[in-house]
């Protein structure tokens, strides 16, 4: 479910785009304003400001806000401004260009979305990159890597419930063999694992527990790994297997002592507040010691935080 | 009578041709009305489906067989002229992949449908079958060396439009022009390379076309000419189908009619022209008669008969 609230009564886009060009006038921008407005709109009435407000002022409101705002509340407005399916095309985008590090965003933007959002997605990246996301995952990555990115984005699940058990079983001890091998001969396990439905991985991974008293994440081999596979791979399974608790875990590390990492915060709230972000914050109660908006209250400040709360329904 | 018994003949393709001549069977039953020696006449002409056995000649069971399937040409052109060009698509899958027929039907639906095409008919599998197309690839194809290659062009999604980078296209000529080097001609391995199956199924169309193009540049040969010298017949078909659909097309098309032709190959010839019929079916015209100088309507014309004939006519294209 989504955290972020619209009002009962919302104002038109046309007073809502009036209202943005009075807050950007004078000295400084009235960022209260702003998150006022647009925290509180949902994809189609941002959308429709945007149309509204480049009609009245001849000027695209993304490059006002750009040069209105700064830092991370500029980062996270621009993200949040954007339709959803764009977002995730531009994120996704900027992780490929630099793919050895941000490799685990590609993996949550395939995982964590819908059959049919992730082809809207990728729709939305021929649009805005005139190429395919698949063609530059793949032209940037080499090996196991490359072979399991490349299935995850590419694959179109089976939406359904459907399970075969005997499969499912059969499958578990692949997975098993694969697993056991270190990480040479990993082709079935890519295979299951790009190609199943989530209904049919998750039947599997219960079977693997079942059979070998462990979970798979914990049975894949530890210890580092240059290339990333192992890790995009762990990235793959937690989030297929349950989206909120990853997605909880990443906030938790996240918003540590050690240093917020805001590029974090921003990527899964701003993504997930018209979503799924009141599951991951019940998620996110069970494991820390504190509410995710205490979290974020404690590990972030001014109008980014101000943001953040905004869409997570303060 | 001879000729009449020689027409009716001709009419249950005793002849090797295409379908059944319907209206030929239709008149003989018109004017051999009353006249059972007629009839039987006729079966002892036609030694191919008859068999002399004492007072009555039977049926081979054979031929009883082969005469179902000719009169059932027509039929399944119809039905899968009617579907949805989706479920078309999804059910030829579907069938090749749970016989063991050739693989090749599964290329040409990859790659010469659209990105969205191809979208749809995924889309439809996973109606019909409650798997996606690309588990019950991965899952059949496990064992063959094209494994990795199916599977990419069958979930693939390319941009289709004609913007091209130009340096990659080139770095990847290179690039396929050495993978072929060192696979040395030995059967199976090119197929498997990494750098091959990445370009040809993520890259788009126009920038294959153009690393194509490259390829001929650089290393003085059509890939098509590499990939059919190594042996390497799921590669060459997949490059054809990517870069020259129509001549893919047309070459399948004088496979279905030459002589001696067997079963699958009979059976591409309703699928080329169901499914190419709106789409690029002036173009595979056109390419039949560049290659074996002839119209592709007069070869349909004198191989098949009846309704099945006069349907693919129709639906090729011709006047």
């Amino acid at each position: 479910m989504a955290t972020i609230t619209v009002p009962q009564a919302v104002p038109s886009s046309a007073e809502d785009a009036a209202a943005l060009m009075k807050a950007f006038q004078g000295w400084g921008t009235d960022e209260k304003a702003v998150i006022a407005i647009l925290a509180h709109r949902n994809s189609f009435q941002r959308k429709e400001i945007m149309l509204e407000y480049e009609e009245m002022y001849n000027e695209s409101l993304i490059q006002r806000l750009q040069s209105e705002l700064s830092g991370d509340f500029e980062r996270a407005m621009y993200y949040w401004i954007l339709d959803p399916m764009e977002r995730q095309a531009v994120m996704a985008n900027a992780a490929t260009k630099c793919i050895q590090e941000e490799y685990k965003i590609i993996v949550e933007i395939a995982c964590a979305n819908s059959p049919a959002e992730l082809v809207a997605i990728k729709k939305a990246y021929h649009v805005i990159y005139k190429c395919s996301l698949e063609e530059d995952v793949a032209a940037r990555t080499r090996g196991n890597l490359r072979s399991l990115l490349l299935a995850l984005v590419s694959t179109y699940r089976y939406d359904g419930d459907d399970v075969d058990m005997g499969l499912a079983k059969s499958e578990a001890k692949i997975v098993h063999e694969a697993v056991r091998n270190g990480t040479t001969d990993h082709e079935e396990l890519i295979r299951i694992v790009g190609t199943r439905s989530k209904a049919q991985l998750k039947a599997t991974f219960i079977c693997f527990r079942e059979e070998h008293s462990t979970s798979i994440t914990k049975a894949l081999p530890h210890g580092t790994d240059r290339t990333g596979y192992l890790h995009a791979l762990r990235t793959a399974l937690r989030c297929i297997v349950d989206g909120n608790k990853y997605f909880a875990k990443v906030l938790r590390t996240a918003t540590r002592d050690s240093g917020t990492d805001e590029d974090t915060l921003t990527r899964v709230i701003v993504v997930h507040a018209e979503k799924d972000m009141k599951d991951i914050s019940a998620a996110f109660q069970k494991r820390a010691s504190c509410t995710l908006q205490q979290a974020i209250e404690k590990e972030t400040s001014g109008d980014y935080r101000s943001f953040l709360m905004a869409l997570l329904g303060s | 009578m001879a000729d009449e018994v020689q027409e009716l003949t001709r009419a249950f393709s005793g002849m090797g041709g295409l379908g059944v001549d319907e209206p030929a069977m239709v008149s003989a039953l018109a004017r051999w009305r009353k006249q059972p020696e007629k009839r039987s006449g006729f079966r002892r002409g036609f030694p191919g489906l008859f068999r002399s056995h004492g007072e009555m000649d039977r049926c081979e069971e054979a031929y009883l067989l082969h005469l179902a399937a000719e009169f059932a040409r027509f039929k399944n052109l119809v039905v899968l002229w009617a579907m949805h060009p989706w479920e078309r698509d999804a059910r030829l899958a579907h069938h090749v992949l749970h016989q063991a027929h050739p693989a090749a039907i599964v290329v040409e639906v990859a790659c010469t449908r659209s990105a969205d095409e191809l979208l749809g008919a995924r889309r439809a599998y996973q109606q019909l079958f409650h798997h996606s197309l690309e588990e019950d690839v991965a899952y059949r194809a496990r064992d063959k060396p094209y494994c990795s290659l199916l599977v990419g062009l069958v979930s693939a999604y390319r941009y289709e439009g004609p913007r091209v980078n130009e340096e990659a296209a080139r770095a990847e000529a290179k690039a396929l022009g050495a993978a072929v080097k060192a696979a040395g001609g030995v059967a199976g391995k090119l197929v498997e390379d990494g750098e091959v199956v990445r370009i040809l199924s993520t890259r788009s169309k126009a920038h294959l076309a153009e690393t194509f193009r490259y390829y001929k540049e650089i290393h003085g040969r059509r890939i098509e000419e590499d990939l059919a010298a190594g042996k390497e017949e799921t590669l060459h078909e997949t490059v054809l189908c990517l870069a020259a659909p129509a001549k893919y097309f047309s070459q399948v098309m004088e496979a279905g009619l030459r002589d001696g032709a067997d079963h699958h190959a009979k059976e591409a010839l309703t699928r080329v022209a169901v499914t190419r019929s709106d789409a690029d079916m002036d173009d595979i015209r056109a390419a039949y008669q560049e290659q074996f100088g002839a119209k592709l309507e007069d070869a349909i014309a004198a191989k098949a008969h009846g309704h099945y004939r006069d349907a693919l006519l129709s639906l090729v294209g011709a006047k």
